[in-house]
Parts: structure tokens; C-alpha cells; sequence
């Protein structure tokens, strides 16, 4: 089909005319998001200190052989790994709860999840150091008391971080999970009483199933917002302590020298941990949803 | 059987609550007296504030959160708005892409964002290189899944191809059919997504951190610096904060209902 209409041509030039609106867009999608990470990956080929090499393997070498750096990855894995197992399993009792429960306490649960749910980074690392701190109050009244555990914990350790990311995932992932609870229909309760399960049997053979793409759901967007939690881990231990999002930003900004191919061979690490961890959980949920398609 | 299952559950949640809100209330108590050394505070006074409100670069904190809040939000929601009028009007095969373009963002995050436009623009000796202009656009890039998701799904809501013939049966251009039926549609929509996006920029830190250096502060830099020498002033910067991040999300759960119900309503017609 060709256009020798006249009206048409001119129609399709109008059309062209309003690509024109769209630039904007690409114009800051292109200067802000695309160009800075296609360079970000190929810097990471790039050398420190020798503009010549154009490409060599040499960071990522590094990154794998060197004990701090390897150090970074792992803490960083373990501590979004806890945190986001942990924040998982209170938030799914935490909806579940959310689910059987209705009226004023439900509400009340509600407001404080929603407050809550702004409340990271370092806001909570003070708050935090206030209460649990080296003269934390918390701390002074176990003193008083001779609370052994609360005395013997310490907030400037990965068990401190753990506990401040597992307090900012809850809320996150509790208000996540409710709506997927309210895809449980009470008649499958019933059919499961009426065919005489107990309440344990239907949560682990139908409600539990049923959930378990939201879960998956819901837990890589913890496992993203713990990875790459940085003002919360700063807050509390400046550089002292080994993570990836910490490291990356010292070797751009530069408390010691800057290395800004290494920081990228490291960004690109934490990209792909972050691409896998996505992976893995759509895996997952498609695995676990094929009885919805038949 | 019924009831016990009542009860297990008010007393999770109970846990969760007060699990929630021991950080926050004991931060608050903390701000508003002289001093908390053993069980109880001692000194009830509201020092602290006076001075944080007398210190004239906490101010310039305050004011300049909200300029680098608004000015990415307003930009943002106007490229976006845009860019899906065309989109969605005329070239609907380029939706998919306008899509992953927008969601990008989100699996990457605030650091690798922050450090490659740095790496990129800081020593580029042109006008990108300027610390606000890198601040800002790396503010529009970060926000920009939670806008492009609140005015598709608004506009989606309305139906908007049908409005627009509508529109244009009546004599009104698209363009101006668009910005006059259209958005006054979807206005509630887009003012949830920019009070989300409020709330992501009020408590970004890694960003400011990174790209602005001394340049710009907003009020977490300001909490950052005002904690590493008095955590009496630095608990009340805190509760400062929190009254502004309880105060958006408040907003966002008003307008996200007055939605519900004004959809609700039209349903109902």
C-alpha cells in the first residue's frame, strides 16, 4: 500500500511533528539514565591511572582476589540476606494478622505501618543510636535492671545493622503483602474445615501456595532496598564498616583516593546481584503460578 | 477456635506496633528533655527546638528540601505527561519502551545512579557539570517509575481515547483536549504519585551526598552533621523530620481515598 494521497502524506509528517513532544523525555532519560550507565559499565573496563587501556578485566580480577573487597560482597549479601529473610517472615504473621483482625485494631495497625514506612536511612540510624546507642536508653535502663542481653548488644556491628534493616523492611513489606491476603477467600476456609482439615493444614496447603508468588514478589524488592541501603549503614558507621553501596560512593567521592573504574566494576557486581536476585524470583513466581493459568 | 485466632493476631500486631514505634517515641521524649540518664527523663523543655529554629542554616535546609523536591517533581510529571500523550495517542507500539525506559530506575537505585552521573559530568567542564544541575537531574531520573506508574494507571482509569474523540467532536485540538479534559481527570492520580515521589526525596541522602557536595544540603544532610556534635539538637532536627514525613504520608492516604471514592462514584453513575 502506498500513500499518494496528498492528505495523507501530510498527515503522517504531522505525526512526525509530535515525536517532537517526546524529546523531553528522551532527553533526560538519555543524559541522566542511559548514557551515565552505559559509561559506568564500560569505565568499569577502564584502568585506574592509565588512561591508555581501553579494555582489560584487571577490576573485576581485583575485586574477586582482594579480601576487602570480597569482604564488602559478602557482608553486604549477608546482611541483606538476614534482613530480608527476617523482615519476611514478621511481615507475612504481621499480614496474616492484618487479614483474621478487623476494625479499630486493624486500623490502628494500619496508620502505624503507613508512619512508619518513610522512616530509613538516617533518621533511623540516630534513632537507633539513641535508644540502643553505647548510652543508649534503652541501654541505661538494662543497666539498671541487669538485662544481660541488652547490655552485652552492639548497635556498631552487622548484627546492629540487621536489626535497624530488618525495623525498615517490616512496614514496607507487611503493607505489600495485605492485598495479597485478601486473595485468600474465606470459602476456602470453610471448605477446608468442612472437609475436616485443621487451620495449619490450610495454611500450608492452600494459603501458603497461593501466596507464595507475592512473597517472591515482595521479597526482591526487600532484598533491593537492603542492598542498596546506604544512608542507614553510613549513618551509624561511616566507613568503618564493609559494604557495597559505602565502598562504591568512597571510591567516586573520595575519602581516600578516588578510583572510579574500580567503584564501577563494583557498581557492576551490585547490578548483577541485583539482576540475579530479580531473576531468581521471577523463576520462582512463574514456577509457583502455573496452576492459575490452567 | 474463631476467637483464638482473633487473639493471636491483635497480639502480633501489638508487637509489630510497639516493635515500630519504640525508636520513634523514645526519640521524641528524648528531644524534649534536658537530660535521660536512668529510668525516667528529668528537665522537660523545649531548648532544643528554640535553638534548631533559631539556627538560620537549618532553615536554608528546610527551604532548600523543598525547591530541590519540587523542581524534579514538577519537571518530571510534565515530561512524562507528555511524552505518554504521544505515546498513548499516536505511537502505541512505543509504549513498551517508554515503559522499561521509566522502570530502569528503580532496579538500579540511588547509588550506582548518583556515582555514574558523577563520574560522567563532574570534570565534563560544561554546564552538566554544575552540582545542582546533576543533583536535580538525577532527582527526575529516580522518581520517575513511581510518577510514569501513577498518571499510566490514572490515565487508564479515565479512559482517555474516548474523552479525547469526545474533545474533538466538540471542536477542541488533542493537545489542548489533553491538558484541559484530561488532566483535570487525573489530577488526584498524579498528586499521590508526586507526594510518593515527595516522600522519596525528602529522604534521599546518598544522592545529596554524592553529587552536591557543599553546595546544596537538605534537611537529612542537615541531621547527619547536626548528630555528630549534639544528639540533644539533633533528636529535635529528628522529630522535625518525622512531623514532615508523617505529614506527606498523610496527604498521599487522604488523596489516594478521595480517589478511591470519587472512582467509586463515577462507577456508580
Amino acid at each position: 500500500m502506498k500513500n499518494d494521497n496528498p492528505a495523507a502524506v501530510k498527515k503522517i509528517t504531522n505525526k512526525k511533528i509530535y515525536l517532537l513532544v517526546l524529546l523531553p523525555f528522551l532527553v533526560v532519560v538519555f543524559l541522566y539514565e542511559l548514557l551515565p550507565l552505559v559509561m559506568l559499565i564500560l569505565d568499569s573496563f577502564g584502568l585506574d591511572g592509565d588512561k591508555s587501556v581501553l579494555f582489560t578485566l584487571q577490576n573485576y580480577a581485583k575485586i574477586f582476589s582482594t579480601l576487602s573487597y570480597k569482604k564488602a560482597i559478602m557482608n553486604s549479601l549477608e546482611i541483606t540476606l538476614i534482613s530480608t529473610v527476617l523482615g519476611i517472615i514478621i511481615a507475612f504473621m504481621g499480614a496474616k494478622a492484618a487479614h483474621t483482625s478487623r476494625g479499630k485494631f486493624r486500623s490502628a495497625f494500619m496508620t502505624v505501618l503507613n508512619m512508619t514506612s518513610n522512616f530509613a536511612g538516617v533518621p533511623l540510624a540516630f534513632a537507633y543510636m539513641i535508644i540502643l546507642g553505647t548510652s543508649g536508653v534503652i541501654r541505661q535502663i538494662a543497666n539498671i535492671y541487669g538485662i544481660e542481653f541488652i547490655q552485652n548488644f552492639d548497635l556498631y556491628t552487622s548484627k546492629g545493622l540487621i536489626l535497624m534493616y530488618v525495623y525498615f523492611q517490616i512496614p514496607l513489606s507487611t503493607l505489600l503483602l495485605i492485598p495479597a491476603f485478601n486473595g485468600i477467600r474465606r470459602e476456602w476456609q470453610e471448605a477446608n474445615l468442612l472437609l475436616g482439615g485443621r487451620n495449619s493444614t490450610f495454611w500450608f496447603k492452600v494459603g501458603i501456595p497461593v501466596l507464595i508468588p507475592s512473597v517472591f514478589g515482595t521479597i526482591s524488592v526487600l532484598f533491593a532496598n537492603a542492598l542498596c541501603a546506604y544512608a542507614t549503614a553510613y549513618a551509624l558507621l561511616m566507613n568503618n564498616f564493609s559494604l557495597l553501596p559505602v565502598n562504591i560512593s568512597s571510591m567516586f567521592t573520595g575519602d581516600i583516593a578516588a578510583k572510579p573504574h574500580l567503584g564501577a566494576a563494583l557498581s557492576v557486581v551490585m547490578m548483577l546481584l541485583m539482576c540475579a536476585a530479580i531473576l531468581i524470583d521471577n523463576y520462582v513466581i512463574k514456577a509457583t503460578t502455573r496452576w492459575n493459568v490452567r | 477456635m474463631n476467637k483464638m485466632n482473633k487473639v493471636s493476631a491483635n497480639i502480633v500486631m501489638t508487637c509489630i506496633i510497639i516493635w515500630l514505634l519504640i525508636p520513634l517515641v523514645a526519640t521524641i521524649i528524648y528531644s524534649m528533655f534536658d537530660n535521660w540518664t536512668g529510668i525516667i527523663p528529668y528537665g522537660f523543655s523545649f531548648k532544643n527546638y528554640e535553638t534548631i529554629f533559631g539556627n538560620a542554616s537549618f532553615l536554608k535546609a528546610i527551604y532548600q528540601t523543598i525547591l530541590i523536591c519540587i523542581i524534579p517533581i514538577v519537571l518530571t510529571i510534565l515530561v512524562v505527561l507528555l511524552a505518554l500523550f504521544v505515546v498513548t495517542i499516536y505511537f502505541p507500539n512505543l509504549e513498551k519502551y517508554v515503559q522499561i525506559l521509566c522502570m530502569i530506575p528503580y532496579t538500579i537505585q540511588g547509588v550506582i545512579l548518583s556515582v555514574s552521573i558523577l563520574a560522567l559530568y563532574a570534570k565534563s567542564g560544561t554546564f552538566l557539570s554544575n552540582r545542582l544541575i546533576m543533583l536535580l537531574g538525577t532527582y527526575c531520573v529516580i522518581i520517575l517509575p513511581y510518577i510514569y506508574q501513577g498518571i499510566r494507571n490514572s490515565m487508564h482509569a479515565v479512559n482517555m481515547p474516548m474523552l479525547l474523540e469526545a474533545a474533538e467532536m466538540l471542536g477542541a485540538s488533542k493537545l489542548y483536549a489533553f491538558f484541559r479534559v484530561i488532566v483535570p481527570n487525573i489530577i488526584t492520580g498524579i498528586t499521590v504519585s508526586s507526594l510518593l515521589a515527595v516522600g522519596i526525596l525528602f529522604g534521599d541522602y546518598v544522592i545529596i551526598r554524592n553529587l552536591s557536595g557543599s553546595a546544596v544540603t537538605n534537611v537529612q544532610v542537615f541531621l547527619y552533621q547536626t548528630m555528630k556534635h549534639s544528639s540533644t539538637e539533633a533528636s529535635a532536627v529528628f522529630v522535625v523530620i518525622m512531623l514532615m514525613t508523617f505529614l506527606i504520608t498523610a496527604l498521599v492516604l487522604y488523596f489516594q481515598s478521595k480517589n478511591k471514592l470519587e472512582q467509586i462514584q463515577k462507577e456508580g453513575r
